[in-house]
């Protein structure tokens, strides 16, 4: 029973609890009143999902040996073709299940294509994943600002807005929609053949090839799979701003690799794991509103963001040498 | 006598758990050619690392260069004295012109600032010149056959200055034309007294080229042998420890057709290529590095697509265009090089063995049956005897053999009913090369069709039934291996 | 001459930097005139600047996606040095170079002691970088810069007055531009370190073999691309006379795009100074020809990420089908292929 405790608290998923729940603590004994307030832990719970999936989303990439860095505007174009669509409809016909319905599929439709867009380039044409995407997303962003016009697109039905803001049986629905995404990720990564593959491509992709594994086709369905998990990110987003806009959730780009990489993803592929990502995710965002909690300039909190990254980088870097040398 | 070029001198090192080299001594002379022989993991990398300056040896360990004793070498101080080595992958940059290949590294070493462009030249055109042979300085690297990078490297050994110059298995990917330029240009670096460290498992260039061979067993030194003080079986037995033959398994006449290979041609790669493979035989291809069998064995395994011609399995004709469809017809494929195509390495046996019946182990839902996986991966664990047999442990951690047990095992396990074997022995112990070969031939014995490519004849000789062999992208004989001797084939393939 | 001309690599690139020239000029012939000319060269100045320092991390093997947060931070600290601290021009512009080399530096010994992957390095430093940037301006522009400098900045060489009375000439900044390209040069085809950016990037094993500290070579290359950022912010800064801390947002993406696009290999190892400049002209023509056409600017980055994609995805369709029509085997009655 002991050894067993030791062992999980060993594994870097047990660390990366440890540090949750030493700086939850922390957070909550500097600030007891604000911190862990109703609105505060309400906030946090509908802050987490939209940052949480974009993690899932940019680690499923990082684990087959890429990086996806067009995945903020895949979520954002597919909420501004979506929404453009759902209030247009709501304007002409006046329903607004039937938009909501519309404009939700039509995000979900549109991240798929972008994912494929991505994974075509990638897999069936072998642009390098970095160079790929990166202009993938300057092409989404310019679509995306075609559109706009620089602006936000706004008139969803209220109805829209309860996928984002509300609750059931006190569960926020974007909670509930990341259980989901963070079973079905889980599901998919630790069980299933499909993720076994992706493992396997990431480590040495010619091993799979030569082992029947069709790396193309599996990596095309990665990407679709990590553009779909952005659309989902850009539903939540763009029901709890009641708008669409590009540049919405820009910063979690820089924030979706650090948690994949902080939750123990290796960054040439091959090695993830859902529960360290999501541990991440979480560590990221309560350091981040919890700072903000502390008045502290939200500019400073980036730099902290980018100040975690490269420590914990280095931490490992530092192990893993002291580990060699021993 | 003169004073020897280099003298190691009590050389040890060890690794945590491992003694790589124990007491190691022996002396190479000026301008000789000094062949290291020893099985995998009989420390000759390790040795050739020490006197390159990677690794230090143990305290007490000397290396003299010509009398005085080298303190301290690192790579750097190492090829400053003029030791170089020429690994196996030549460690040449592709993206860099001839000129600056052969050059580059004569400026580092001086610790030159800038580079001079007509210096270079005259440098590199001179010790092309001196191996007699003429490359466009221009060309980048890149765009040259394998021979011609490995001439470059030699090259520029020269430009820096060589004394010692060490060849890792030079020959493992040329044809025999090539062999012999080399070996030509070897002796030519001989003559102008340059010493030559040649390590190769090919016993017959061994004894075609060296002057003295010193044997390494086990991390220990066994001796330092003059070129015609041994034959061929003493020198195996000396690297082994013991004497071993190869046996020879009986040979069979079996006439159900299982794979057919009709008229196969594929531009720049083979041309008409026609041969059966029948049930429960083991089938050689053979031929020099270069002939096109891989090639050939590629495409029907659907990774390197044929342009005319077909394939027959069971009578049926067959498309192939990917590994996916050959496999669906039963066809397994290990390739030649286990740690680059084979394995993946920093995972484990257990999900190495299942990656090629993923299909299989999973539901419709795409979720993978964990215990039926866990059953098929001990029961081929068990069946292969792989050693340890712990599911959980990395594929780097094995040794070669078993590495090739797992890559046989995970083939195996889709149950396939052609098995296409690419130089299975490829870089395995001595002893372990004859488990392999049991193995084959009991697997052949239960009906499977396997086809082993193969360079090294008493390979071939020893478990084939039939043997087809190659020469310059085309089949020059289709013969049975009854009463077949090395001769007989060598004389179709060159 | 005919086959000289040949070997150059870079020929395709001039080809269709010329077809696209033809192309705009057909459409607008004021994209002819030197007026248009000057303007171009002083739009795109501070990209060329940057590309080329790009071009030695892209060379490595690397990539410093905080290339744009640091000229930020550069053109942030040059402006509050010529208000606060002096108005010397000279000092100012090595106070910049200065404060560029510490933030490359920084990136080369993250990258090269801690062995954190560029990508993620660069990512971390530009959060931070911006983070301090923003910080410190509230995302608020600096106004306020002093005349001589601003006086500095509009100087032209070998001014011409046009018939409606404006003078016209080449700009100042060149001053900045044309030193970075022959120091990007010389250090990349006369220094050993140079070649070294090579040899690392085409084989970083063999390079550290034949004694070249890699380690050393990319502190080396971060901290020049640093230096290139300083100048680079001085040039921009003299130009647009006041200070943006926006005005760089998704630049890096940009400065990566014109050297991919000049046929540098985000691998390492491939790519030259005149590539990576043909590949900012390229850029910079179809953004100028955009404007001339009257293209809504939105449109420009669709362009943008079109060209990223299609020229590499051009690029790797050729080497497939080369990698298919290779020659592995000299197969008997087949015509020989030189090798």
């Amino acid at each position: 029973m002991q050894s067993k405790l030791k062992k999980v608290f060993s594994s870097k998923e047990g660390v990366l609890f440890v540090i949750f729940v030493l700086i939850f603590i922390l957070m909550s004994i500097l600030s007891p009143h604000k911190f862990l307030s109703n609105y505060n832990i309400q906030s946090l719970a509908y802050q987490l999902p939209e940052f949480g999936i974009l993690s899932l989303s940019m680690m499923l990439i990082i684990m087959t040996g890429g990086i996806n860095l067009s995945l903020t505007f895949t979520a954002t174009l597919s909420m501004i073709v979506g929404g453009l669509a759902m209030s247009s409809s709501f304007e002409s016909t006046g329903m607004a299940f039937l938009s909501v319905l519309i404009g939700v599929v039509i995000m979900l439709l549109v991240s798929a294509v972008l994912g494929m867009f991505n994974g075509l380039v990638v897999s069936y044409i072998g642009v390098t994943p970095m160079l790929a995407t990166l202009g993938a997303s300057t092409l989404f962003e310019g679509i995306s600002l075609n559109i706009t016009k620089g602006g936000a697109i706004s008139g969803f039905p209220f109805m829209f807005l309860n996928i984002g803001n509300s609750a059931i049986l006190g569960i926020p629905v974007p909670m509930i929609i990341f259980i989901v995404v963070l079973v079905y990720m889980w599901i998919l990564l630790e069980k299933s053949r499909m993720g076994a593959a992706i493992v396997m491509i990431g480590c040495n992709p010619k091993v799979a090839e030569y082992s029947g594994i069709r790396v193309k086709k599996i990596l095309f369905q990665t990407y679709i799979i990590s553009g779909i998990l952005a659309g989902i990110a850009g539903i939540i987003m763009a029901s709890r701003y009641n708008s669409a806009k590009e540049s919405y959730g820009s910063s979690y780009l820089l924030q979706s690799v650090a948690a994949s990489v902080l939750g123990g993803t290796n960054i040439s592929g091959g090695e993830g794991k859902v529960l360290g990502t999501l541990l991440a995710a979480m560590i990221l965002q309560i350091i981040s509103s919890g700072l903000n909690i502390f008045g502290l300039n939200r500019y400073l909190t980036n730099v902290l963001m980018g100040f975690i990254l490269i420590l914990v980088l280095a931490i490992n870097f530092i192990t893993d040498y002291l580990k060699k040398n021993k | 006598m003169a004073t020897p070029l280099i003298e190691i001198d009590h050389i040890s090192k060890f690794f945590p758990g491992v003694k790589a080299l124990q007491d190691v001594s022996f002396s190479i002379e000026t301008g000789e050619i000094h062949a290291l022989i020893g099985e995998n993991g009989a420390g000759k990398s390790t040795l050739i690392k020490i006197l390159s300056g990677i690794y230090q040896p143990e305290p007490g360990g000397i290396i003299r260069m010509e009398g005085e004793q080298l303190s301290h070498l690192d790579p750097l101080t190492s090829l400053h004295h003029g030791i170089v080595v020429i690994y196996q992958d030549f460690s040449l940059f592709p993206n860099l012109s001839v000129l600056e290949n052969i050059t580059l590294g004569r400026f580092v070493k001086r610790g030159r600032k800038l580079v001079d462009y007509k210096e270079m030249r005259k440098v590199a055109s001179k010790s092309l010149e001196q191996l007699g042979v003429e490359i466009d300085l221009d060309t980048s690297l890149g765009d040259l056959s394998v021979a011609r990078q490995q001439l470059v490297a030699i090259a520029r050994a020269l430009a820096n200055n060589a004394k010692l110059l060490i060849l890792d298995e030079p020959t493992s990917s040329l044809s025999s034309s090539e062999v012999d330029k080399l070996f030509e240009i070897m002796r030519s670096l001989k003559s102008r007294g340059i010493s030559l460290l040649f390590i190769s498992h090919k016993l017959d260039e061994l004894f075609a080229i060296s002057d003295r061979f010193s044997i390494l067993r086990d991390g220990r030194y066994i001796g330092t042998y003059g070129e015609n003080e041994l034959d061929d079986d003493q020198l195996i037995a000396l690297m082994v420890g013991r004497q071993i033959n190869y046996t020879i398994y009986p040979k069979r006449y079996l006439d159900d057709p299982l794979l057919e290979v009709q008229h196969l041609t594929k531009k720049g790669n083979y041309k008409d290529i026609n041969f059966t493979l029948h049930k429960g035989e083991i089938l050689g291809i053979t031929g020099l590095v270069g002939a096109g069998r891989t090639e050939v064995v590629k495409s029907i395994f659907g990774l390197n697509s044929s342009d005319e011609g077909s394939i027959l399995f069971e009578g049926k004709e067959i498309t192939i265009k990917n590994p996916t469809d050959a496999m669906t017809s039963g066809i397994a494929f290990i390739p030649e090089n286990r740690l680059s195509e084979g394995l993946v390495l920093r995972k484990s046996m257990r999900e190495n063995l299942a990656l090629t019946i993923l299909e299989s182990l999973s539901n419709s839902f795409g979720l993978i049956d964990q215990s039926e996986r866990e059953k098929i991966v001990k029961e081929w664990v068990a069946r292969l005897e792989i050693r340890p047999d712990n599911p959980d442990l990395l594929a780097a951690k094995l040794s070669g053999g078993n590495q090739q047990r797992v890559v046989i095992a995970k083939w195996l396990a889709t149950e396939p009913k052609i098995l296409i074997v690419d130089e299975p022995t490829n870089g395995i112990d001595v002893g372990a090369k004859a488990e392999i070969h049991k193995l084959l031939r009991s697997l052949a014995e239960t009906g499977l069709g396997v086809i082993v490519v193969s360079s090294e004849l008493p390979e071939i000789l020893s478990i084939c039934d039939r043997v087809v062999v190659m020469r310059r992208g085309r089949v020059t004989a289709d013969l049975h291996c009854e009463g077949l001797n090395q001769e007989d084939i060598m004389s179709k393939a060159i | 001459m005919f086959k000289k001309l040949r070997k150059v690599k870079e020929l395709p690139l001039i080809i269709v930097l010329v077809v696209i020239s033809i192309f705009i000029a057909i459409v607008n012939p004021s994209f002819l005139t030197v007026e248009n000319f000057l303007d171009l060269l002083k739009s795109n100045l501070v990209l060329a600047m940057m590309a080329l320092g790009m071009l030695l991390i892209l060379l490595t093997g690397g990539i410093d996606v905080s290339a744009a947060s640091v000229i930020t931070a550069v053109n942030v600290i040059l402006g509050q040095t010529l208000m606060h601290v002096t108005q010397n021009i000279l000092f100012a512009i090595v106070v910049a170079c200065a404060a560029g080399i510490i933030m490359g530096l920084i990136n080369g010994l993250l990258i090269s002691m801690l062995k954190i992957p560029p990508i993620v390095a660069t990512l971390g430093t530009m959060s931070m970088i911006l983070g301090i940037v923003l910080y410190t301006t509230n995302g608020n522009w600096i106004t306020g810069i002093p005349q001589n400098f601003i006086d500095f900045g509009r100087i032209v060489i070998l001014p011409r007055t046009l018939a409606d009375g404006r003078v016209i000439g080449i700009p100042i900044q060149v001053v900045f531009l044309i030193p970075i390209i022959v120091l990007t040069w010389f250090v990349l085809r006369h220094t050993v370190i140079g070649r070294g950016i090579y040899a690392m990037g085409g084989n970083i094993e063999s390079a550290e073999r034949m004694g070249f500290k890699t380690k050393r070579i990319i502190i080396f290359v971060y901290s020049l691309e640093g230096f290139i950022i300083g100048l680079s912010a001085v040039a921009h800064t003299s130009i647009m006379r006041q200070v943006d801390p926006n005005a760089f947002l998704g630049f890096e993406m940009q400065v990566i795009a014109a050297v991919v696009l000049g046929g540098a290999s985000t691998l390492g190892g491939y790519g030259s100074v005149l590539g990576t400049l043909i590949g900012v002209s390229i850029f910079s023509v179809i953004n100028n020809g955009m404007i001339l056409m009257r293209i809504p600017t939105f449109w420009q980055k669709i362009a943008v990420g079109l060209i990223i994609i299609s020229s590499i995805s051009v690029d790797m369709i050729q080497k497939q089908k080369e990698e298919k029509m290779k020659v592995c085997v000299d197969v008997e009655g087949e015509e020989l292929y030189a090798v």
